[in-house]
């Protein structure tokens, strides 16, 4: 048995959703970002994954970025924002993320 | 920064020669960055690059998100459609008929050749009389014909060369194929 294709195809639309509602409380940078995702083993992702990704919702204007010093005499770090555009996508990732919950628990039940 | 460290980044930056500035520097700041901070978490050279993965790979994985991103119009992805079409035309023209043809004729001579020769030579041994045989023959310098026995060993080394030719043929042809329709896919993404 190998689960691992199913695995890779539910991550990939549930990354975006995990990053986005991560930067929705506070601006990451994107080491954060995996970090924070590799507590959770079903989440973790590599940098070739994340940053890509990252890109992309900066280019579709869900997210803004803003490069800021750090304290710790490292380079700067690129942090995300999610911009007015993304919360309200991260709305409807939510709304839609709810029905599929309703949904699948509702056939369990069945 | 570590020397192997350095040209990592260097490759990467080749490798993403398509995405234009100022996103090229910035994507290259950003994993210089990460670098740093996987150093600072104790990680090694080699530990980073492993984890990065191999910069062709990384470069691609930021463009495949780029040629989503291209919906709908564009001159610049107009024009990649009309090159692929050209060449894929011109090219297909030549290329699917060719191999087309190649593949399963030469698949079938490398089939039909030994078995011909074969029955010569069952012919010629068992002095069987099968009519037409006299037109069965290997010939060697242009005029001398083979031994019959010699002949069919000629044609089981030809046979063998033959299907090998006509596999190979069909092989390429089923690549070009494939590759046409990821270039295809890729580009109307």
């Amino acid at each position: 048995m190998n689960v691992d294709g199913w695995k890779s195809q539910i991550k990939r639309g549930t990354l975006e959703f995990c990053i986005m509602l991560m930067i929705s409380k506070r601006p990451h940078y994107g080491y954060e970002i995996i970090n924070k995702l590799d507590t959770w083993a079903v989440l973790s992702a590599k940098e070739s994954t994340i940053y890509p990704l990252l890109r992309r919702l900066l280019k579709e204007g869900y997210l803004s970025s803003f490069w800021q010093e750090t304290t710790e005499g490292l380079p700067p770090r690129k942090y995300y924002s999610v911009t007015e555009k993304g919360s309200s996508y991260l709305k409807a990732m939510e709304y839609e993320w709810n029905n599929l919950l309703t949904a699948v628990n509702g056939i369990r039940e069945v | 920064m570590d020397k192997v460290l350095e040209c990592y980044l260097q490759e990467t930056r080749k490798y993403l020669k398509r995405i234009p500035e100022p996103g090229r520097t910035d994507i290259i700041k950003e994993i210089e960055s990460e670098i740093y901070e996987l150093q600072n978490a104790g990680r090694t050279p080699g530990e980073i690059t492993n984890r990065l993965g191999n910069p062709k790979d990384l470069a691609k994985a930021y463009i495949t998100g780029l040629l989503e991103e291209e919906k709908g119009f564009s001159f610049k992805k107009f024009m990649a459609v009309c090159a692929f079409y050209s060449a894929a035309g011109l090219s297909g023209m030549f290329i699917i008929p060719i191999l087309g043809i190649i593949a399963p004729v030469f698949i079938a001579m490398g089939a039909v050749i030994p078995v011909l020769a074969f029955i010569k030579m069952a012919d010629y041994i068992f002095n069987i009389g099968i009519p037409y045989m006299e037109n069965v023959k290997v010939v060697l310098n242009g005029a001398e014909e083979a031994n019959p026995v010699a002949g069919f060993l000629i044609a089981v080394v030809i046979g063998i060369l033959l299907y090998l030719t006509g596999k190979g043929a069909w092989k390429l042809l089923v690549l070009y194929c494939k590759k046409t329709a990821n270039i295809k896919r890729s580009i109307s993404a």
